[in-house]
């Protein structure tokens, strides 16, 4: 084991290089090209990428459990959704007068007709207090959940069950009227973010680019996190949680970390999924939003870092595409994919390109070699997380 | 006399829906003894180590480490902390990690969330790391995956790892199941020559092997959830009774 | 009947029986008298019908009221009043109906008459005769054919506390035979009693309210300690005493009767429950596999009960009794179709993924999205018009508890699954491989055991059970391509607090959910008593993380 460095020289260079593709030249092709020329970006597309890239922070989140720490959650969307709601009340008071109420309350409470703004909104016309609350929320609540679950030992399919029973629960809660949050129709009609109007071409680019760099962000968080020492632990928790309890590890500690970083960094990306759609209501929240997002870890490859985002990216791409081509069809492709991941690649994409060499060497090895026993490092195991290891060496 | 007693089970009960697993189990362990345990499937040797690691709560009776350490009502974890290792029947390593990930991860040391984020490996901790690598002989497989390996190897792994752990107890179960005579005969030297440092509990089904580590010291045949006898491997191997249900069937 | 003839005695136009001379009956011969008298004499001629039994009264009076009673002056100069039919003829005329005896009237030429209703002028009301009016149709509901609609009178009659209808009640009482109609007057005649002022009569009335368990009683006797409380000396300390005890009495017989009725609901919430539940358990704790699709196999159920309906109709029509069968035949089909389905997603997924519990969680997520959008591409997005076979309507009241059929046609099927499935696990051959493929699949595999075709037959029934639980949702709700994924939750929270693979368990735990969610849901509303639901097993799982009965394995992990 040599030292551990969080990327090599090489890898920092792709790092790199995507990153300021993604946050420097496509913002740059929007802005210095007329519409209509080849390459321009519209601004659509640039606002659709961003949400892309918001979605590929909550893939993060569920891999960093699933993929590294064997914890199938199904609420992140939960998480998501709550970041992006603690992040919606601030901009629904933004929105001040300009509702359609001409009011100071957000149009729904003068539609339900509430006497006045109920304390626990007050303080969210601090973009500070909102950001903090961002984290804080989904942090607090993946505590308090997290406490009893892990206390309890739910492992593997319970904990995604109370997982999915947690996030339906929550969901139901905020489809009511009386929860304070907008109910069916969630918080929407945003005017604009600290000052600045929220369809504006340059608000829209400086929160693409953010999202560029949250993204970023929480890529090198993710790869320092899993390259440390509590890293190696979260994955052998994965593997052999009672060996780990036994070798004098609370794992419930470690789970518990794990879980609440998760949430907050899922949050963070909900608040800024926000301020791009525009919306944020219950059905976010409903269980069938984190399996989506359990697809696309599937599909880019889980108990990696790479992979999630992969997906994210490419599964919503699809999305965006089919649901538009044959809106009809969609879920049965979306249904089939995943089936068919889970049946027959378990690594994902990413593991492809491995699977292809590995195939390629072992038929090298037969045809040159017959006979004659190879002193070299085992192939590692076909399928199972083999992209993960062929990443550490 | 007030013997320097490292574990002591005193009227230990443990019932499973109605099967009684323990009943009225005592065992006194010295401090730096290897101590061997036989009995027959189901006599109860894996609930005993269950009852002494904090996998399962005892219904009634006392555990004691060291000299006044109640063991009830410890996690698996803590109870680790204070200093009982334990090495389970069917190997248990991390087959995601290579075999020097395998020993770092059990080394002693700070196991707190915090400290191991941003915990480095010290020299003293790497040389340690070799030194367990040649007591186990696994040195030219540092870098495998623990999953790559034989079923014996990965035996001596988890042996490894205890050692990281450098517990004053060691709980063995059935630590030769899979290997070879020759790997057998080593991991019996081993288990000798850590004796008197470390107290040591064996579970053990293979007689050549434990009459290699009982050695002249004592045996216990545990039966139906309790002590059927203790003593020297010859007199375990003359009793009638052990005879009828352990040996006479071995035979 | 003696007594009633003073009464008949009162009535115009010369009537001596329950038909007039002219073989126009009594209530007939009066209506015609009152439509044709003055209006100002046109109140009292109307309370002549008070206490006459006649059902033509109040569809008369409810014609009168919205002026479609007109009169017909004949050559010679006679007057009758007359109804229109309710449909036109091809020229959009009406026939005119005699109000006497619903005869078409005749022309002067001796033909059927047929008018234009926009020509005709009808017979006038004003308040007085519209206050008589009210008074005559109370108490014609009294004699009404339908019971519940006598009830009704009984009860408004006994709160309206009129003096003169006291003798009517007494009159109805004589010859009155329905039970519940009976009761009803009792409790208005007490209720007269009650306001009468005298001690005696106060005692005796409260005596009865409490044996009869009046709610409106209750109401009225408070009423009267109340008073008594405000203006002390008006009502006799006797009386108060025993009108608190009747409250006491009566109040507790209906906490009784509402939590009886609480627990009836969740005995059959937890049954729908149970059904689902079961053949949830099955595959998942006896085969270790998590169906998420579960739920649409339940659809699947229930829209196959849909299509046996549609058949019906086609065959049979909509009304008649045979096309209340359907749901006879329907059971068979929605577990067969549940099966088929089962059997299919066995053979193509599933056996894939015995005992790797997570994957199967995420493959049988992407069947039930699948099976969704199919479900929305063949019967649409919008829920399907089912309806319930008559005998599965309508309830039946047992001591103020009221138990709906439907619901306990739930429980009933709910028991006979569970004992066709405990019948079928533990005495039949194929029960018997299916526990031993549960306990070793290797073992028995090895002992010659086919356990391909047993984990087949086994999901295939568990899939069924579904289908079954499907067919069941069909009489209570909604059916609708998103079904499934409303009780998909509540279904797995069953199988998790039940102790997974424990059958016994899995009826208990949804029996105690059904009943724990009916007896939140009136304080807390249904959305916060689910909530709380689902706090509690949390908290339950604390507790005993295992379920109720925790299955107990050697394994490490």
């Amino acid at each position: 084991m040599q030292r551990t460095v969080l990327l090599s020289r090489g890898q920092w260079m792709v790092f790199g290089g995507i990153t300021v593709t993604l946050g420097v030249v496509l913002p740059l092709l929007n802005v210095l090209l007329v519409p209509g020329h080849p390459l321009q970006v519209s601004d659509f597309t640039l606002n659709l990428y961003g949400k892309y890239l918001t979605l590929a922070v909550l893939a993060l989140g569920v891999d960093l459990l699933w993929g590294y720490t064997g914890l199938l959650s199904l609420g992140q969307a939960l998480f998501f959704s709550l970041g992006g709601y603690a992040m919606g009340m601030h901009l629904m008071l933004m929105i001040g007068k300009r509702g359609q109420y001409k009011s100071d309350l957000p149009d729904f409470m003068v539609f339900l007709g509430y006497p006045g703004l109920p304390a626990h909104w007050q303080p969210f016309y601090s973009f500070w207090f909102a950001l903090a609350a961002t984290l804080l929320v989904p942090a607090g609540v993946a505590l308090l959940f997290g406490f009893f679950a892990f206390r309890s030992r739910i492992k593997g399919v319970y904990f995604s069950i109370l997982t999915q029973a947690l996030t339906y629960a929550a969901a139901l809660l905020f489809f009511r009227n009386d929860f304070t949050f907008g109910g069916n129709n969630g918080l929407t009609d945003f005017k604009t973010v600290l000052g600045h109007e929220l369809n504006d071409p340059g608000t829209r680019r400086t929160l693409y680019v953010l999202s560029v760099a949250l993204l970023g962000g929480v890529f090198l968080l993710g790869r320092a996190l899993t390259r440390s020492r509590f890293g190696q632990i979260q994955r052998a928790i994965r593997d052999s949680e009672n060996r780990v309890l036994f070798s004098g590890y609370a794992t419930a500690h470690y789970k518990l970390f794990i879980f609440a970083l998760c949430a907050m960094i899922t949050g963070l990306g909900g608040a800024l999924y926000v301020c791009q759609v525009g919306i944020i209501n219950p059905s976010e929240m409903m269980p069938d939003k984190s399996l989506e997002a359990i697809v696309w870890v599937a599909v880019g490859g889980r108990g990696t870092l790479v992979g999630p985002i992969v997906g994210a990216l490419s599964v919503n791409a699809l999305k965006s595409w089919a649901t538009r081509a044959y809106p009809d069809l969609w879920l049965i492709v979306m249904g089939g994919l995943f089936i068919l991941v889970v049946l027959f690649l378990p690594g994902g994409v990413v593991s492809v390109p491995g699977r292809v060499s590995a195939w390629w060497r072992r038929r090298q090895a037969r045809r040159t070699a017959a006979g004659v026993a190879v002193a070299e490092k085992p192939v590692p195991a076909p399928g199972e997380k083999s992209a993960e290891s062929a990443s550490t060496p | 006399m007030k013997t320097d007693w490292i574990l002591t089970v005193e009227g230990v009960n443990k019932t499973f829906d109605g099967f009684k697993a323990i009943s009225d189990l005592n065992f006194y362990l010295k401090r730096g003894e290897l101590r061997v345990v036989i009995g027959p499937n189901g006599a109860g040797k894996s609930t005993f180590f269950d009852l002494i690691t904090g996998r399962t709560k005892p219904d009634s009776g006392k555990i004691e480490f060291g000299k006044d350490t109640d063991l009830i009502g410890l996690n698996e974890y803590q109870i680790n902390r204070l200093g009982v290792g334990r090495k389970f029947q069917t190997p248990s390593v991390y087959t995601d990690h290579t075999v020097w990930e395998n020993l770092q991860l059990s080394l002693k040391g700070p196991r707190g969330v915090f400290a191991t984020l941003f915990q480095r490996i010290t020299p003293a901790q790497r040389t340690r790391i070799d030194e367990l690598l040649e007591v186990i002989r696994l040195q030219a497989k540092r870098d495998w995956r623990a999953g790559a390996l034989a079923h014996g190897e990965k035996q001596w792994l988890e042996i490894g790892m205890l050692l990281a752990q450098d517990p004053e107890l060691l709980l063995v179960d059935e630590p030769a199941a899979g290997m070879t005579d020759d790997e057998t005969h080593r991991t019996g030297e081993l288990l000798i020559s850590l004796a008197g440092k470390h107290s040591i509990v064996v579970v053990e089904h293979d007689m050549t092997f434990v009459k290699q580590i009982a050695r002249d010291g004592e045996l216990t045949v545990l039966h139906q959830g309790s002590v059927l006898c203790e003593g020297r491997f010859d007199a375990v191997q003359a009793n009638p009774k052990v005879r009828e249900v352990y040996l006479g069937r071995g035979k | 009947m003696r007594r009633c003839l003073p009464l008949f005695l009162l009535l115009l136009a010369g009537v001596t029986g329950l038909t007039g001379a002219n073989g126009v009956p009594p209530g007939r011969a009066a209506l015609v008298a009152a439509l044709l008298a003055e209006p100002d004499a046109q109140p009292a001629a109307l309370r002549a019908l008070v206490g006459v039994e006649d059902e033509a009264i109040l569809p008369v009076l409810t014609a009168w009221k919205q002026g479609e009673v007109f009169l017909y002056t004949g050559a010679d100069g006679v007057r009758i009043p007359f109804r229109l039919d309710t449909a036109p003829d091809d020229q959009g005329r009406f026939a005119a109906l005699a109000v006497a005896d619903g005869r078409r009237l005749l022309d002067a030429e001796g033909r059927p008459l047929s008018l234009e209703a926009t020509a005709l002028k009808p017979i006038d009301t004003d308040g007085a005769i519209r206050r008589a009016m009210r008074d005559v149709t109370e108490l014609a509901a009294l004699v009404a054919p339908d019971v519940a609609t006598r009830v009704a009178a009984a009860d408004r009659l006994g709160q309206g506390l009129k003096p003169e209808h006291r003798p009517l009640l007494e009159k109805r009482l004589q010859v009155e035979s329905s039970p519940a109609v009976r009761r009803a007057l009792h409790v208005a005649l007490a209720l007269f009693d009650l306001a009468s002022g005298e001690p005696a009569r106060q005692l005796a009335a409260a005596a009865v309210l409490e044996e009869k368990d009046s709610l409106a009683g209750a109401t009225q006797l408070k009423t009267l300690i109340d008073q008594a409380a405000s203006q002390p000396n008006t009502v006799d300390s006797a009386v108060v005493a025993r009108a608190k005890s009747a409250v006491y009495s009566i109040e507790t017989h209906y906490q009784v009767v509402n939590f009886v009725g609480t627990l009836f609901r969740g005995l059959s919430l937890g049954s729908v429950l149970l059904i689902m539940a079961l053949g949830l358990a099955i595959t998942f704790g006896l085969m270790g596999v998590i169906n998420m699709s579960h739920g649409e196999l339940m659809v699947v159920g229930a829209y196959a009960t849909y299509l046996v309906q549609d058949l019906f109709i086609l065959w049979f029509g909509k009304s008649g009794t045979a096309f209340s069968w359907y749901f006879v035949a329907a059971l068979p089909a929605a577990f067969l179709g549940a099966a088929a389905m089962g059997l299919i997603l066995e053979r193509c997924v599933i056996r894939f993924l015995y005992r790797r519990p997570l994957e199967s969680l995420l493959a049988t997520w992407g069947v039930s999205l699948i099976l969704q959008q199919l479900f929305r591409l063949t019967f649409g997005a919008a829920n399907v018009q089912i309806l319930s076979p008559d005998f599965l309507m309508g309830s039946v009241t047992i001591r103020d508890v009221t138990l709906a059929y439907n619901r306990i046609f739930v429980i009933g099927f709910a028991i006979a699954v569970v004992v066709a499935l405990v019948l079928l696990l533990t005495r039949t051959s194929l029960g018997l491989t299916i526990r031993a493929v549960t306990q070793n699949r290797t073992m028995a595999a090895c002992m010659g055991v086919r356990t391909d075709r047993v984990n087949m037959l086994t999901f295939a029934f568990g899939s069924g059970l579904a289908g079954l639980a499907g067919a069941c949702l069909t009489q209570l709700g909604n059916v609708g391509p998103g079904l499934g994924q409303t009780h998909i939750v509540d279904n797995f929270m069953v199988v998790v607090s039940g102790g997974v693979g424990n059958l016994f368990g899995t009826v208990l735990a949804a029996l105690g959910i059904g009943a724990f969610d009916q007896v939140l849901q009136p304080w807390l509303g249904a959305v916060m008593g689910k909530v709380v639901v689902l706090i509690a097993i949390i908290l339950f799982l604390q507790w005993k993380p295992g379920g109720l009965f925790p299955s107990r394995s050697r394994n490490l992990d």
